[in-house]
């Protein structure tokens, strides 16, 4: 049996067309027209001939190819016997070379096996992208991204910052004597006399008392630099360090990961055009399991098709809108953008009112001490909440076209996170550094209001603390007082209401939202609350898992889909905006506002940045030298002209690519249009010829 | 209990993870889903390859084929004789190519095969409307069904021959960004 298919296998390869050929062949196809058998699907049998000869040659082709060919199994395990029984004269180094290869491929093989075995949570992922589909699968993608990104940043912080602290704290001696006015140095964050037991637990959640004198915070850090015989650890210039590294990281993560998704999406074209085709042949998930999925899943085609044939109509339309009727959609429009607009000056507004409260009312015990704490993150909390609901109403007034409705509701759903927390920063440093308050003097002693903020960087990390623990808890509250209870009331009563309500559905845009105000918490907090980090890990594993209950037992699959390709690159796009802001945070901190006196590791100093520069004279001369090089203008100005012509050498590559592919585009059409004609010649020749008998 | 029994040669299993996307725990995992279709038919050792066929009825009841619309065109484009019966060579074939790593161009040739419903290696009007049809389980109007069918082709037909070749279908896909995600069963 095995020398018929190799039989088969040379006599096809002989044959060198189109797998629809008849001949040969175990496959059978009734009766394939003379004329169509050209359009099969062509694929080129060289691969496998080529493969063979470059066996001959040394090199390992074969494996690979073999895979992608489309021909039944049988016949592919034909020829890879006959490849293997064809053996080529190489000569002993090929042959090393072929070896190695192979044995190489074998354990990449087994490492991807390896890979996949110890991947996080891959199973769950598995079952949620097969009950709801890919679009609610990115979502977790992300989720388990952020929580990775979170672990290593951790392991980043711990290994440089706090381990070396705790060492040398157990260690060295004590802080170093600085100087400075007496009221500057005072600071004292132990709880004074007898505390209470339920002040534990108000500490645990605001940072102050306990928590406050831990390594959770900026304050509790010391600015030692030991410096022994052969080995000196400066922690002031670690500590800044690491933070810098730390955003790198983030970003090159992020920039690799969005690399890959904007190469898709630019490779597709944005799937701006051939909706239908596209929906009829790639709209049916085939990985879609389970009866309930499946005729959500068919319900869901069925809404797509009508969306779009209502869309055509509505397009048929517009285009027949008189003049005036356009100046009223028109001004309708502007005049709905500035309400919404309006609506977010308020928010901001009340969250920017709230912080002055908040920070006003310091000192306060108890349950309202605790609603004082938290109410910046209360109302940035509402605000997320509630303007979204009324830009979303706004926006179906506006009357857009469904696709632009949303990309408008979430580009406007983006602005208000990201500038509210901002807001809430904004004032934050207002107070700092007293840029609204009458009596300035508090400021001048120190550069910093000393009064209310004896250990400024403590204070602001334990604000960003707050908010990600605020948020962590809403998200349980959300759980178990909203989405559980809707369940059981749809499910329970047969009342018209509950059933028009229905379940909820995972909404995909708001929840990655979510995620990225967190993880931008964590970036501007990370400086002054090194610990966040493993805190936001801890955090976003319990949001995995919340997520994904409410996810099986609360919701039922969307009707409208979420594109997964295109959503991914925005989701990492909406991810940098946040880091740009935790950036910014951090620059600003860095250079412009004078650190505290009494408190933590740059105590000493007029601005963090300033260490750089005084540890930079302590370094030897030729380090000093090749540093100074590195940053004049011999050097930098020829790597900048290096990088320029490598940009315009990428560009003009682009620019010929795109060019490539429109006249391939156009030749496949001239293609056609030469074989239609050539057809009917053949046919009008048979037809004289056939008459002419 | 006594000895653990082989199902594969070595070599067999080499074969396999050369010609297909699979690595070996998966290939011995089909293999058991294999034969839980048919425990008399299918036997445990494969050693000898035997020459066993499952029929369609059996495949398509498969949980993950068993909502798919497609489910018997699946089947019949992977089966050797086009009738749907499949030996454990074309099982193994079939998920290899719907696989997750397999490549978009493998999947691109037999997509269109699959929706080729009269083989002629053309995606004309009829195949188009029996797509619809069976994506949409008959909610929509048969005006509606036209429409749809007539703006599709409209859409992806380079030539003008008011059918799709392959070469149209390949190009339409490869605008597609979703296409490898859905075009992909989890086995």
């Amino acid at each position: 049996m095995t020398s018929q298919l190799q039989r088969q296998g040379s006599a096809a390869a002989v044959q060198g067309t189109g797998y629809t050929g008849d001949q040969g062949l175990p496959r059978l196809r009734r009766a394939p027209s003379s004329q169509s058998y050209q359009n099969g699907p062509q694929f080129n049998w060289s691969p496998a001939s080529a493969g063979r000869e470059k066996a001959e040659e040394g090199a390992v082709e074969p494996p690979k190819s073999l895979r992608s060919l489309p021909i039944p199994m049988a016949l592919k395990r034909a020829i890879c016997q006959v490849q293997q029984m064809h053996v080529p004269v190489l000569s002993s180094l090929q042959s090393w070379k072929r070896s190695k290869a192979k044995s190489l491929s074998r354990v990449r093989s087994y490492i991807g096996g390896f890979l996949n075995y110890i991947t996080l949570w891959r199973k769950s992922l598995n079952k949620i992208g097969g009950n709801f589909g890919g679009g609610v699968q990115s979502y977790f993608l992300f989720l388990r991204f952020l929580v990775v990104l979170n672990f290593l940043s951790f392991m980043l912080i711990a290994g440089f910052v706090l381990i070396p602290s705790i060492v040398f704290r157990s260690v060295a001696s004590g802080p170093m004597n600085i100087t400075g006015p007496a009221e500057c140095l005072q600071y004292d964050p132990n709880p004074q006399g007898l505390v209470k037991f339920h002040n534990y637990f108000l500490d645990l959640l605001t940072g102050t008392g306990f928590m406050e004198s831990s390594y959770l915070f900026y304050g509790y850090y010391n600015n030692t630099m030991v410096a022994g015989s052969d080995f000196s650890y400066n922690i002031p210039l670690a500590y800044l360090f690491t933070a810098i590294f730390y955003f790198a990281f983030c970003l090159l993560c992020i920039t690799a990961r969005m690399g890959t998704a904007f190469r898709v999406a630019v490779a597709t074209g944005g799937g701006a055009i051939g909706s239908y085709s596209r929906i009829v042949f790639t709209g049916w998930d085939f990985g879609c399991l389970g009866d309930r999925a499946m005729k959500l899943k068919q319900k869901n085609i069925i809404y797509q098709l009508q969306v779009d044939l209502e869309e055509e109509r509505i397009k048929n339309k517009a285009a027949t809108l008189t003049l005036g009727q356009k100046i009223f959609l028109y001004s309708l429009r502007i005049f709905l953008s500035l309400v919404a607009f309006g609506l977010i000056i308020a928010a901001f507004f009340s969250i920017f009112a709230a912080t002055n409260f908040s920070q006003g009312k310091t000192g306060e015990v108890g349950v309202l001490g605790l609603f004082f704490e938290y109410l910046p993150s209360i109302v940035i909390t509402a605000g997320n909440f509630v303007v979204p609901l009324l830009c979303d109403q706004i926006a179906l007034l506006e009357r857009y076209d469904p696709s632009i409705t949303v990309i408008v509701a979430l580009l406007r759903s983006v602005f208000l996170r990201m500038v509210s927390l901002s807001v809430l920063l904004f004032t934050l440093w207002n107070q700092i550094t007293c840029k609204q308050r009458v009596s300035a003097e508090d400021c001048t002693l120190c550069h910093y209001n000393y009064k209310s903020y004896p250990c400024w960087e403590t204070r602001v990390g334990q604000e960003m603390y707050k908010l990600a623990l605020f948020d962590l808890i809403i998200t349980i509250a959300m759980l178990v007082l909203v989405e559980f209870p809707r369940r059981m009331v749809v499910d329970g009563s047969s009342s018209k209401l509950a059933q028009w309500v229905g379940r909820q559905e995972f909404q995909v845009p708001a929840n990655v939202l979510g995620l990225v105000y967190g993880q931008t918490v964590v970036w501007t907090g990370a400086l002054f609350c090194p610990l966040l980090p493993v805190i936001n890990t801890l955090k976003f594993v319990i949001v995995f898992y919340c997520k994904k209950i409410t996810l099986f037992y609360n919701c039922r699959p969307a009707t409208k889909t979420f594109r997964s390709t295109w959503a991914t690159a925005f989701f990492l796009l909406v991810l940098l905006f946040g880091w740009s802001l935790g950036l910014l945070v951090l620059i600003y901190s860095m250079a412009q506002i004078h650190p505290s006196m009494s408190c933590g590791p740059f105590r000493s100093l007029i601005s963090m940045w300033t260490i750089v520069p005084n540890s930079f004279y302590n370094l030897s001369q030729t380090s000093q030298d090749f540093l100074f090089y590195l940053g004049s203008q011999r050097f930098s100005i020829p790597l900048f002209l290096f990088f320029s012509v490598v940009m315009c050498y990428f560009i003009a590559l682009a620019s010929v690519h795109g060019k490539s592919v429109n006249l391939l585009k156009t030749q496949l059409k001239l293609e056609a249009r030469d074989k239609q004609f050539l057809v009917k010649q053949i046919e009008e020749l048979s037809r004289t010829l056939g008459v002419a008998r | 209990m006594g000895n653990k029994q082989t199902t594969f040669r070595d070599e067999q299993f080499e074969a396999y993870q050369d010609c297909t996307f699979f690595t070996r725990k998966e290939i011995l995992r089909l293999h058991g889903r294999y034969r839980e279709l048919a425990p008399h038919l299918v036997p445990l050792d494969y050693t000898n390859d035997p020459d066993i066929k499952l029929p369609l009825t059996l495949l398509i009841n498969m949980p993950e084929l068993k909502e798919n619309p497609f489910r018997d065109r699946i089947v019949q484009t992977f089966s050797e004789d086009g009738q749907g019966n499949l030996s454990f060579n074309d099982f193994v074939d079939m998920f290899s190519a719907l696989c997750e790593s397999s490549s978009r161009e493998l999947k691109t040739i037999y997509a269109f095969k699959i929706y080729d419903f009269n083989r002629d290696n053309f995606i004309c009007k009829e195949d188009m409307e029996k797509t619809i049809n069976k994506l949409t389980k008959g909610e929509l109007t048969p005006e509606e069904v036209t429409l749809v069918c007539d703006k599709a082709i409209e859409e992806a037909d380079l030539d003008g021959d008011s059918k799709l070749s392959f070469a149209d279908f390949e190009n339409m896909i490869s605008k597609a960004p979703d296409f490898l995600s859905t075009f992909h069963v989890r086995i």
